[in-house]
């Protein structure tokens, strides 16, 4: 006979967090375990340890206590705190043992999850009753593929999962699969697009029910957000969506209009088009481009109704941001991604994240702590107003610190104005603050938190995805603000820095974010580029890359290839196919030559001057 | 995020501004309940922020409906000369009073609660502001359905004082008079008039034109998210657990806890049955039932009090950034050790219990800037809502929901085994209190409430004024019995249940040992101690169907077990931690 454990799959869909419980990395360990009778000896043992834990108020606070009365033990107020209770203390592991030894003898049909040690991998909480089909609505060159994508980088930060099925790339790829069939090229300009043609309309209605169906079938399988990207320009289209998506239970739709009046912003977004390789201008000319695209623009005008039709969920967008309508919101998430696009603007601007100077914790190798920096990290702060000042130039810029130390001196030369943000502050770790990766180590190997480093929570502390969820509302108000810096902490500005260039979850905790470092995000139409200028000032590394088995990189290298990847993945480029929106977990890196990049940076750091780390990839 | 970042000398967040929201809309558009409810909202935020009323104003001038002249509200003919002095002087004055409220009082946004629907009265009050540097939005209220027009003035205006002593129906057929008397005249908002937010039919449609800044466009989300929809709000505290006196420790409840757990679900069932009660008795119309959404932190002491409403199959949904107050370096401390250890922070700390950021700790006022996605997400949901949470945590949200003023947050009284029902209401929230419990960690010797640790203790932070209405510890009726039937009711139906399904599978019957030997040997001589051993008094009750509710579950559970072993499990005791 075998004993169910307690976390059978009949629990599943009620508690997603005991889901775990089997699972290698779980320290939830004596929920699988066997019950067994408890020897009486040993639960008297345990329980009187606990007694006595639970009298022993302040573990260690004696010793402080005795300190207290000069006026010395004030000052360190402001040091790194006496762990009570901490992972380096025995009565953790006291607390524990009593603890399980209790539960080993509990008869419970159904345990709750406990966790003992330093932390525990926690579930992702269950999105999937979210199902929401987002249709953009708009003329060309509006901007819709600008917010679609602006959506997905948003709300997959969020972990939720999105993907733009965008008809434009569907027709696109079926042209050109056409065509590497011998079938000849299609014929995509104006022509394609008018009204009138009985046949073309015939094709696209096809092509946009075709993306739609892939849509819903996705959004039923897996997806929480699909966003079908086309014009859906008229009424009656609209109404062929809003009936196809009422056959499915569960599913709400959501229409976002991109609407634009502003010339300025349209020729941009024409010029934008006509130059950037559209496969459908191949062998054009700019100035033939630009033409057979408004006169596109012009097919699509001569139709177009804008949203009036009562009872549906819409929000309305003019100019990105200069005006909002918003009708029947429903839902916790649709109110989201409306607040998200009301923040959203196209002022050029770029955000700066510098981590703080190395601090005193940093050269002791410890993690935590709220310690001052340390002779190099003084150098650090009082170098970077000169490599912002020359960055910047005039314009304003804000600083955004965090409420602990390190970041405040780092920040402290700066002739800027300042904010402290709570929010900012480091990644708790919880029973492990103020310990070495080492000492850690003795308590729990390391490969546990590696094992799934974003959905690990240090016990008393957190993990990667609380503080994603704690830093949702800075994201929101950077979208809103222009030239801002940060400087922040490493894990923070991991997660801030997923967001800009839409790094996945599993690669969050080990993005690289070398001490002394200013990167400098600008957004771009189709995403963010980044530059980084590293400043000579020597600093520890604390990187920890994930544990290969195949090849152990050395963390402290300048690793262009790694650098270039990321500029890649930003999706600075439009992708026109669709090829790297699906599933994209290994986009196609070119083969460039690290080696002149590392060259000309290694020159550039002899010869002292302050150099980009990173040269844009042309 | 949130505004409050930091504090001013004059209270103000300097890069706001000042800010003027005029509501525009006829009357009985729900103006005044977007208005207390925004105000309520911005205050939260710390802003200091105040509703001017233009009908308060005048009643408070005129008194009520019979001294106000017969052509006040008269529109489609000429008002005479002395009404429209009136009119001049009232507006004139009121509008003195919010200069002064930014000049001398030192706040930073007026609702200008008003009906004014005339688009050149509308320019000269932008003109008047702005060119004293005041930033004017307007915040026209729209209502195209009849219904909610005519519920809105039954159950709002005819409580006013205009209406003192009326027959309802002639109030009703009044009030309309003067609606269709002003809609003559009414000009809505357009876009040239500058920025504005228009909400239709209470929130189901939001317009939003120009509107730039922090707390404008924070306004314009919150707005989004509310809803007048009938809905209930409960607040319980998380049971003890084994170490309280521990954040970073994180650990289990104590047994005394998971007693407080089922009981704290049989009350809440009890309550809610009770409330239906009620309201059926005042005679109201009652719909479906609302479902119960329970919200903890993902602090294992709170998850773990939801513990039997998971079982019972009620939605949990845990947040991490619910949780409580980080004690920082405070952790672990009593209030003696913490005085004596850190006296400089400790003085710094009893001068703003509020403000005061002790190292690594968080100030209330960085629990409340945390909490505010909490706060929008409490605004949007329609269910009825059970937080299980932590003092701290409870203290500000229902600092919000009430309206307290930041000082009196860390002070207001939580009991563990208390029970705190929040129904918001017209014109804001009606509170109550219910005591369910009085068992282990619930108070000390001396009768002062047990809190997690110093942090979210209230000894010294302050006080709450008496006649507050928020000493929920001191006002709560009594359910205890209520709640003890309902789990004696709640666990006689499941052992029907185990019964019923055991016979089913002719499985014998459910008898077996109450309790295991060696508990009860430990527990000799330990009664009465703090600790695990009084737990044992209660084994072989709450564990034998602990969190089943479905006949399905039970067999499911039974499956694959051999007999003698099924009946340890059911019926051996627990500790269940």
């Amino acid at each position: 006979m075998s004993m169910p454990p307690p976390s059978g799959p009949s629990k599943k869909a009620r508690s997603p967090s005991i889901v775990r419980t089997q699972a290698p990395n779980s320290l939830m360990s004596d929920l699988s375990e066997l019950r067994k009778p408890v020897e009486p000896g040993v639960l008297a043992d345990a329980i009187s340890k606990l007694d006595t834990l639970r009298m022993t108020k302040t573990p260690g606070a004696s010793v402080a206590a005795s300190a207290a009365t000069s006026p010395a033990a004030s000052a360190s107020a402001s040091g790194p705190a006496v762990p009570r209770l901490g992972s380096s203390t025995e009565m953790l592991r006291t607390l524990d043992e009593s603890t399980k030894v209790i539960r080993q003898n509990s008869k419970a049909p159904n345990r709750a999850p406990s966790v003992s040690g330093i932390g525990a991998v926690v579930e992702k909480p269950d999105y999937s009753e979210a199902k929401i089909v987002v249709a953009m609505v708009g003329l060309p060159a509006r901007g819709k593929s600008y917010l679609s994508n602006r959506l997905m980088r948003y709300l997959r930060w969020l972990e939720y999962n999105v993907e733009v099925f965008n008809v434009g790339q569907l027709r696109r790829s079926k042209a050109r699969a056409a065509q590497q069939e011998g079938k000849g090229k299609a014929d995509h300009s104006a022509q394609f697009f008018s009204h009138s043609d009985q046949k073309s309309n015939l094709a696209r209605e096809k092509l946009a029910e075709e993306s739609l169906e892939a849509l819903i079938d996705w959004l039923k399988k897996e997806g929480n957000v699909g966003i079908m990207d086309a014009t859906n320009s008229t009424f009656d289209r609209r109404e062929k969506i809003r009936h196809r998506v009422a056959q499915e239970s569960g599913l709400q739709l959501l229409y976002l209009e991109s609407f634009c009046n502003d010339p300025a912003v349209i020729a941009a977004n024409v010029a934008l088009k006509a130059s950037s390789g559209d496969p459908d201008y191949a062998g054009m000319s700019r100035e033939e481009a630009e033409a057979d695209f408004r006169k596109r623009i012009a097919q699509y005008e001569a139709v177009y109704q804008t949203i009036t039709e009562p009872g549906i969920s819409f929000c309305r967008i003019l100019n990105v941001g200069q005006q909002v309508t918003m009708n029947r919101i429903e839902g916790y998430l649709q109110s989201r991604i409306a607040f998200y696009l009301m923040n959203l603007h196209l002022k050029p601007r770029s955000i700066y994240l510098s981590r703080h100077g190395e601090s005193m914790y940093n050269v002791e190798g410890k993690i935590g702590g709220d310690s001052d920096l340390s002779p190099r990290g003084w150098e650090y702060a009082k170098a970077l107003p000169e490599l912002v000042k020359k960055n910047i130039g005039d314009t304003p810029l804000e600083v955004w610190t965090s409420t602990l130390q390190r970041t405040i001196q780092t920040g402290s030369m700066l002739p800027f104005e300042k904010k402290t943000w709570k929010s900012l502050d480091e990644l708790d770790a919880g029973v492990c603050d103020g310990m070495t990766y080492e000492e850690i180590e003795a308590s729990a190997p390391a490969w546990i938190r590696d094992d799934d480093k974003f959905n690990y929570r240090y016990r008393g502390g957190e993990s990667y995805r609380d503080v994603v969820v704690r830093l949702e509302p800075v994201i929101m108000e950077l979208e809103r603000q222009e030239n801002i810096l940060i400087i922040g902490h490493q894990a923070i500005l991991r997660c801030l820095y997923a967001y800009f260039l839409s790094l996945p979850q599993e690669e969050l905790p080990y993005i690289k974010i070398p001490l002394h470092t200013l990167i400098k995000i600008t957004p771009m139409a189709y995403g963010c580029h980044e530059e980084r200028y590293h400043l000579p000032i020597a600093a520890v590394d604390t990187h920890r890359p994930k544990p290969n088995k195949h090849s152990k990189t050395g963390s402290g290298q300048l690793d262009t290839n790694a650098a270039e990847e990321v500029l890649n993945r930003s999706g600075a480029k439009r992708d026109y196919f669709g090829d790297t929106a699906h599933h994209s977990d290994k986009p196609k890196v070119p083969e460039t030559p690290g080696t002149q990049v590392q060259q000309a940076l290694e020159k550039a750091v002899d010869a002292g001057d302050v150099a980009p780390k990173v040269a844009q990839v042309p | 995020m949130a505004a409050p970042l930091y504090v001013t000398q004059s209270g103000r967040l300097w890069h706001a501004g000042l800010i003027l929201i005029v509501t525009v809309g006829l009357p009985a558009r729900g103006k005044t309940h977007i208005s207390r409810a925004l105000e309520r909202y911005l205050r939260w935020l710390g802003v200091k922020t105040r509703v001017y009323s233009l009908g308060d104003y005048r009643r408070k001038v005129l008194g009520g409906a019979k001294n106000v002249p017969s052509d006040y509200f008269q529109t489609k003919s000429p008002r005479s000369e002395a009404t429209n002095a009136l009119r001049r002087r009232i507006k004139t004055e009121i509008e003195d009073q919010i200069w002064d409220f930014f000049t001398v009082q030192g706040g930073q946004v007026v609702i200008y609660d008003a009906n004014n629907g005339n688009v050149k009265a509308r320019k000269e009050c932008v003109e008047k502001f702005e060119s004293k540097g005041v930033h004017v939005i307007f915040l026209e209220s729209l209502c195209d359905q009849e219904a909610i027009i005519t519920a809105n003035i039954r159950s709002v205006k005819l409580s006013s004082p205009d209406y003192a002593g009326w027959d309802a129906d002639r109030a009703v057929a009044d009030y309309w008079c003067r609606i269709r008397d002003q809609e003559g005249v009414y000009d809505t908002v357009t876009a040239d008039e500058g920025p504005f937010i228009k909400v239709m039919n209470v929130g189901e449609r939001i317009e939003v034109n120009q509107i730039e800044g922090y707390l404008q466009t924070r306004c314009c989300f919150f707005l989004m998210n509310i809803h007048t929809r009938p809905r209930t709000i409960y607040f319980a505290r998380s049971g003890q657990s084994l170490i309280e006196h521990s954040y970073k420790a994180d650990s289990d409840l104590s047994p005394a806890g998971w007693e407080y757990a089922e009981r704290l679900k049989a009350a809440v069932v009890a309550r809610r049955k009770a409330a239906r009660e009620e309201r059926k008795a005042r005679g109201e119309m009652l719909a479906e039932e609302n479902p119960l959404l329970i919200w903890t932190s993902a602090r294992r002491r709170a998850y773990h009090t939801a513990w039997p409403f998971v079982h019972s199959g009620f939605k949990v949904v845990q947040k991490p950034i619910m949780s409580e107050i980080n004690p920082g370096v405070w952790d672990g401390l009593s209030t003696q050790e913490a005085m004596e250890i850190y006296p400089d922070e400790w003085e710094r700390f009893l001068a703003d219990p509020y403000a005061h950021r002790a190292p690594r700790a968080e100030s209330y006022h960085d629990l409340s800037v945390r909490l505010e996605p909490v706060i929008f997400e409490l605004e949007r949901c329609q269910d009825d809502l059970l937080i299980i949470g932590h003092a701290s945590v409870i203290r500000c949200l229902l600092a919000y929901l009430v309206g307290l003023p930041p000082n009196e947050v860390p002070a207001v009284e939580i009991a563990r085994g208390d029970l705190v029902e929040v129904t918001p209401a017209s014109y804001g929230v009606v509170s109550r209190a219910f005591h369910f419990w009085s068992g282990e960690g619930r108070g000390d010797s001396s009768g002062q409430n047990l809190y997690e640790n110093f942090a979210e203790a209230t000894s010294g932070k302050g006080s709450v004024l008496p006649d507050s209405g928020v000493n929920f510890a001191a006002d709560a009726m009594n359910m205890e019995r209520e709640a003890q039937e309902e789990e004696g009711r709640d666990k006689q139906a499941k052992k029907e249940m185990v019964k019923r399904a055991m016979s089913l599978r002719g499985m014998g019957s459910e008898e077996g040992r109450r309790s295991a030997p060696q508990l009860d040997r430990l527990n000799d001589g330990r009664e009465g101690e703090v600790g695990v051993g009084g737990e044992q008094a209660q084994e072989g009750q709450g564990d034998r169907d602990r969190g089943t509710s479905s006949g399905e579950e039970v067999l499911s559970d039974l499956e694959g077990k051999e007999q003698g072993e099924m009946r340890d499990e059911r019926a051996m005791s627990i500790i269940q931690i």
